[in-house]
């Protein structure tokens, strides 16, 4: 029985919570990616949390595969610089076979960032590259993403595309139970690849960290390496269509907060009932 | 005869009024562990004893009432404040413990910017007291990664070092006075002066004591003039950390006072740095702060030395600042990192040592290739030092491991404590300090008498002296 070979997209994006306002101040103001990039350069790289939750996902699909004796390929694949490098590492340690697509010159200085179209080919031909019977995606790359990847490549490769999806679980006839959410709530559905998955809000949000001897076992194992030539993908041509991310500026989550005023537990309780919660209770 | 859970809260409901005795089931339970057991916490299962009551005394007569009423009735006290440790210092050991809460006495008592000094009393967050001072323009130079939830008792208690100790010193060098209260209900105050030599200097008896002593009330600590605009960050990558650890001594033994001076091994940068520097990288940073004049100073002067070192390749600064400006861990940092246990059941703990700088890398190596050959499930095994000093250093062990065919509440015993023991065995063998800066608590406690050796006389001394019959933090410092 030939394994179903599941194939996962992932980004590395700066991490943004831990700009300084003077980078933040920068960012909103970049004119153009190079400048966007100079400005998240000195920040720290992380995995985009949506494709943190694929990652997982497509490694307890596979335990839960191999419990019914059903074997897979895992393979992850991401569009990007060398930034990259620590993360496929890790990835490979955990059982992917990984594969680094270089955007090239087109995209240098962050040009793929925000850039869905120029990204979801990239990813298509890298999937289509691995043999992938199944894409998994999370559902937004990162702070200011479109969302519209996991689309975009689906449309790209032919194949029916499953947003929202919050678990997987092995089916009969090499198929997969999908758990997802609805316009009106969690949904389930069999999905039948070869087929495009969207990773959202999925309670399973981080993946599993491998240990040192797992590092060491695969440390000289190689990542594949593409160009966009390679996957025929002419990036500048789908830069020039895309449409530009004109600003980017974070959102103040500092939660408000009051000291509830009383001596004593009852005297609290009592202040905060009618102050806080009695209006809120009152209201239609 | 001991006296009865029901009796117990009778009892502080005496002393401090209903209202300040907390027996809530569930808060009593997660009050039985701090973050030496955390996984008790993260994933709810609960095996230590579980303490009668919280006490939220309001002033140091009622901890002196609540101390001497335990004393005479044989009742177990935990001193807490901000409830930060990770050593076990604030774990219940004992069944029918009580926890004496400070964080109600939590008032500013007094800033004093001519004589750069303030008060407070012992449940003040070490933030407050910053941006308090901050708005004078001064700082307390006090800056643990916990700053935002520790408090100043508890920061004493345990003899805590902050982020710019080698400028500003540890919080020993910063306590000019304080109140205490011990277990006879006895009050204790030690003025603040600039220095005395009145006998021994007894600051000392309450700083670390670890509420194995007595209990912090009141401290008064040092201010200093805050020019963050003169701030100034140097950062190298490097292959070796041997010559990480010299060009700290370098720095240190030329009397530079740098406010950070750190080397991390590849595997604790490939944690924090791993956007600038090779999985095989050290990185070692620097940070000069003061007068304009003096950081200038300082950092010209530490370019100097590194200079000298071909081998380390300089970094953009901004990487060194941007990295600093994010470091310090507030409640939501907390919660994230217990969900990603949580989820993972991949534990990241730290231990932290000492040495003088002949040992301080052997320290390193051996105990690293120890626990990474000795120990199962390890994901990542590094460090960094952080505080030094002209005769050595620190080495602060930071380890990940998978918790792999065992409860949660059984990680200590098959991970954490054997590391401890590795990295104590080796730093002992060195002749190396255990502890640098979390305590004792009742982790490292085992090894007291190894730690002290023919000086453990004088801490014996002490805890007969003040506390004859044991009921303060049974099992911290002094092994049950």
């Amino acid at each position: 029985m030939s394994p179903m070979r599941i194939v996962v997209g992932f980004k590395v994006t700066p991490d943004y919570e831990a700009l300084r306002p003077a980078d933040w101040a920068r960012l909103a103001a970049a004119g153009g990616p190079a400048e966007r990039a100079e400005a998240a350069r000195y920040v720290r790289r992380v995995l985009g949390v949506f494709d943190e939750a694929a990652l997982e996902l497509a490694l307890r699909l596979r335990d839960a595969r191999a419990d019914h004796g059903l074997p897979t390929s895992l393979a992850a694949c991401t569009v990007g610089g060398r930034e990259a490098v620590p993360f496929l590492a890790t990835l490979q340690a955990l059982g992917f076979a990984c594969a680094r697509v270089d955007p090239g010159d087109a995209a240098a200085d962050g040009g793929l960032d925000f850039a869905p179209t120029a990204t979801a080919a990239l990813v298509a031909a890298c999937a289509q590259r691995l043999g992938g019977d199944v894409l998994l995606l999370g559902e937004r790359g990162g702070p200011g993403g479109s969302g519209t990847v996991p689309f975009l490549a689906a449309e790209a490769l032919g194949r029916p595309c499953v947003t929202g999806v919050t678990s997987l679980e092995p089916a009969e006839y090499e198929r997969l139970r999908v758990t997802f959410t609805a316009d009106d709530g969690p949904a389930r559905a069999v999905a039948v690849p070869p087929c495009v998955l969207a990773v959202g809000n999925a309670v399973v949000s981080m993946v599993r960290v491998p240990t040192l001897k797992e590092r060491l076992t695969v440390r000289d194992h190689p990542v594949a390496e593409y160009t966009a030539a390679d996957l025929g993908v002419d990036v500048g041509a789908l830069l020039a269509g895309s449409p530009a991310l004109t600003s980017l500026e974070p959102i103040d989550r500092r939660r408000s907060g009051v000291v509830v005023p009383g001596g004593t537990p009852a005297e609290k309780a009592r202040a905060l009932y009618d102050g806080h919660l009695r209006p809120r209770l009152e209201q239609p | 005869m001991s006296l009865s859970r029901e009796a117990i809260v009778e009892g502080l409901h005496g002393i401090v009024g209903p209202d300040a005795v907390v027996t809530d089931e569930r808060v009593l339970i997660e009050s039985s562990v701090d973050n030496f057991r955390k996984l008790q916490n993260i994933f709810d299962v609960h095996v230590m004893p579980v303490p009668a009551a919280i006490a939220m005394p309001k002033n140091a007569l009622e901890v002196a009432g609540i101390l001497s009423w335990a004393n005479e009735n044989g009742v177990n006290v935990i001193p807490r404040t901000g409830g930060t440790a990770t050593e076990g210092g604030l774990e219940s050991r004992t069944p029918d413990s009580v926890i004496v809460d400070g964080s109600a006495m939590n008032e500013i008592v007094k800033v004093d910017p001519y004589n750069m000094q303030a008060t407070v009393q012992c449940g003040v967050p070490l933030q407050a007291l910053e941006d308090r001072v901050r708005e004078d323009g001064l700082t307390t130079g006090h800056s643990p990664q916990s700053k935002p939830v520790a408090h100043l008792g508890g920061l004493v208690a345990t003899r805590s070092i902050g982020q710019f100790s080698t400028l500003y010193g540890g919080i020993e060098d910063m306590v000019v006075g304080l109140e205490a209260v011990f277990p006879n209900g006895e009050i204790c105050r030690i003025k603040n002066v600039p220095r005395r030599a009145a006998g021994p200097d007894i600051r000392h008896v309450v700083i670390g004591n670890e509420g194995a002593l007595c209990f912090i009330t009141e401290v008064t600590v040092k201010l200093f003039p805050y020019f963050p605009e003169n701030n100034r960050f140097l950062g190298w990558t490097l292959k070796d950390m041997a010559l990480g650890f010299e060009v700290l001594r370098e720095v240190m033994v030329n009397g530079y006072k740098p406010s950070v001076a750190r080397v991390y091994d590849p595997g604790d940068a490939g944690i924090h740095f791993s956007h600038f520097a090779a999985p095989d990288d050290c990185v070692l940073l620097f940070m000069a702060e003061g007068a304009a004049g003096i950081a200038r100073a300082t950092a010209d002067g530490i370019q100097e030395i590194v200079d000298r070192h071909p081998e380390c390749t300089q970094v953009p600064s901004e990487y060194i600042e941007t990295w600093f400006n994010d470091l310090c861990w507030d409640a939501s940092k907390i919660t994230a990192e217990d969900e990603r246990i949580r989820q993972t059941r991949n534990v990241n703990r730290t231990t932290e040592i000492s040495a003088d700088w002949s040992s301080i890398n052997d320290i390193y190596q051996s105990a690293r290739q120890r626990i990474i050959d000795e120990i199962p499930d390890i994901t990542m095994m590094g460090g960094h030092s952080s505080h030094s000093y002209i005769n050595g250093t620190n080495m602060y062990f930071n380890y990940f491991f998978n918790v792999v065919g065992v409860g949660p509440e059984e990680e200590t015993e098959k991970y954490y404590l054997p590391i401890i023991g590795i990295i104590v065995e080796e730093t002992l063998r060195r002749g190396g300090s255990i502890v640098h800066h979390h305590g004792m608590g009742k982790a490292r406690a085992p090894w007291v008498k190894d730690e002290y050796g023919s000086s453990y006389y004088m801490l014996e001394t002490l805890k007969t002296a003040f506390d004859p019959r044991g009921i303060m933090n049974k099992g911290t410092i002094f092994p049950i």
